[in-house]
């Protein structure tokens, strides 16, 4: 290797490096026009029955009560900006959490379903994460699957008298590490490799994300837990009145 | 822009990521990012800086799954050019770098049709217009309402923001996560009360379950009908061709 060549590959290994280490969370949305029209219509089609079902729930609390609305409302515009902000991170990239394993522990997989999507559709709008095109693959991961899983695991940990806030770390965490598994499946299913097919194209996906992805998991499981344990400490009542203590209890 | 019926500017954009995406033709995809990009620089009145920073934000996503494409893995050796690693061989896939190359081309080319529309038109406009495509009025109520209190709450959390970095709340990682924390906490208390306040500012405004808003009434004027009718044929004419 002459002298030449040497730094060829020092310039390769810093771009490698730099680039590595920028993207942050937002990258788990699948940008606009990534997908072939056939995957954005069935993504789409996929999470109608969960949206469906979603606005029932909302309908339902809504004719209960009224004044439910502004509290939906502000929660959505919680998640919104609870995913805009920039969390602290090791890699001194720009990274944001997710928020809808806290919206899911907080309201239930089904309202956040609805109010996901809200969200989504205005992180394409305002902020240029995620488009319109794909929003259906993005609402699957993120609004649904994500939730979901956290959901489940917040139950489950609950059935099992796991510790409270052991729980709450497990299932933001491992919702958001779900969510950035059904997008890279997402990805594969699209774009398949010629040798191995769609297995061997999750791997490279999920290779290809996990350094961000691994630790923002991670992060994002602290935070919740650090959130969570300040609303119990600060804001009881509010707790109880959106119906999260009472069934914890 | 501004003056330019709603509809139609979604009509024009939807279109144009339709067939950059449907039809997957290079000189679509580019035709499409030019015009876009000119029409949002130069009738939308953005200066080209901040356009091309608006543009950079999905670069990230681009690269790293532009890469998986490009490259390949495999437990034999395969492909032209292969690195072996332990356990599997890295490989440049056959066509992968002409199907990124075109893939980026058609993302991008979406992303500025896209911008067209976003950057030229305030977001009830949008909200309306999906009332009016029959988008159930809970949803649209509910998108009206989450957009107004986004910006109410921004305004909250940058406040706390500044006190928390003020009293040294980020200057290490310890501290950054609990000052976050906290700060998502307040923010979400904060929000349940000012939701309290909202509904009864609201109740006290005759409130009975809907929100009325009041909205420009911007026809379609001819002349732009049929240069957006025009723009479109002709991109389907690039396709046919």
């Amino acid at each position: 290797m002459n002298k030449k060549e040497k730094s060829i590959m020092k310039l390769a290994a810093a771009f490698a490096l730099t680039f590595g280490f920028v993207p942050s969370a937002y990258a788990m949305h699948i940008m606009e026009g990534y997908l072939p029209v056939g995957y954005c219509i069935a993504w789409g089609a996929v999470c109608v029955p969960f949206l469906i079902a979603g606005f029932c729930s909302i309908q339902k609390t809504l004719q209960e009560n009224r004044k439910a609305i502004t509290v939906l409302a502000m929660s959505g515009a919680f998640v919104f900006v609870l995913s805009s902000l920039k969390i602290p991170s090791v890699t001194g990239s720009c990274s944001h959490m997710t928020g809808t394993g806290l919206g899911a522990i907080l309201f239930g997989p089904s309202a956040v379903g609805i109010l996901g999507v809200i969200v989504l559709i205005f992180q394409a709008v305002l902020l240029a994460h995620g488009g319109l095109t794909t929003l259906g693959a993005n609402t699957f991961s993120m609004a649904i699957a994500g939730p979901f899983v956290s959901f489940g695991i917040y139950k489950l940990c609950k059935m099992l008298k796991v510790n409270k806030m052991a729980s709450v770390f497990l299932a933001a965490a491992l919702g958001d590490l779900f969510t950035y598994c059904v997008t890279s499946f997402q990805l594969a299913l699209a774009y398949p490799s010629e040798v191995g097919g769609v297995g061997a194209s999750v791997v490279k996906f999920l290779g290809v994300f996990a350094p961000t992805q691994l630790p923002l998991a991670v992060i994002e499981g602290i935070l919740t837990t650090v959130i969570v344990m300040t609303l119990e400490t600060y804001a009881l009542p509010e707790l109880k009145a959106i119906g999260f203590t009472k069934e914890v209890k | 822009m501004k003056g330019i019926n709603p509809g139609l500017k979604a009509a024009v954009a939807i279109a144009a990521i339709l067939l950059c995406i449907g039809t997957g033709d290079v000189l679509i995809s580019v035709t499409v990012f030019l015009s876009m990009g000119a029409v949002t620089v130069l009738l939308g009145g953005l200066s080209i800086k901040k356009y091309l920073d608006l543009l950079k934000i999905p670069v990230a996503f681009l690269i790293l799954g532009t890469a998986a494409i490009v490259v390949g893995i495999s437990p034999v050796p395969a492909g032209h050019f292969y690195v072996p690693l332990p356990g599997f061989y890295l490989y440049l896939s056959e066509g992968g770098a002409a199907l990124s190359a075109h893939l980026v081309l058609k993302a991008m080319a979406s992303v500025s049709a896209m911008y067209m529309l976003v950057l030229s038109t305030p977001a009830s406009e949008i909200i309306n217009l999906l009332g009016k495509l029959h988008l159930p009025k809970l949803i649209s109520e509910l998108m009206n309402l989450i957009y107004r209190f986004i910006f109410v709450m921004m305004d909250v959390q940058s406040s706390m923001k500044q006190a928390a970095e003020s009293r040294l709340g980020y200057h290490n990682f310890l501290t950054s996560c609990r000052s976050f924390g906290g700060i998502g906490a307040n923010l979400f208390i904060v929000s349940l009360k000012k939701a309290g306040t909202y509904y009864d500012a609201m109740i006290a405004r005759c409130y009975q379950g809907e929100l009325v808003f009041l909205e420009e009434n911007k026809p379609v004027k001819a002349k732009e009908a049929v240069v957006a009718a025009g723009y479109i044929a002709v991109l389907l004419l690039l396709w046919l061709v």
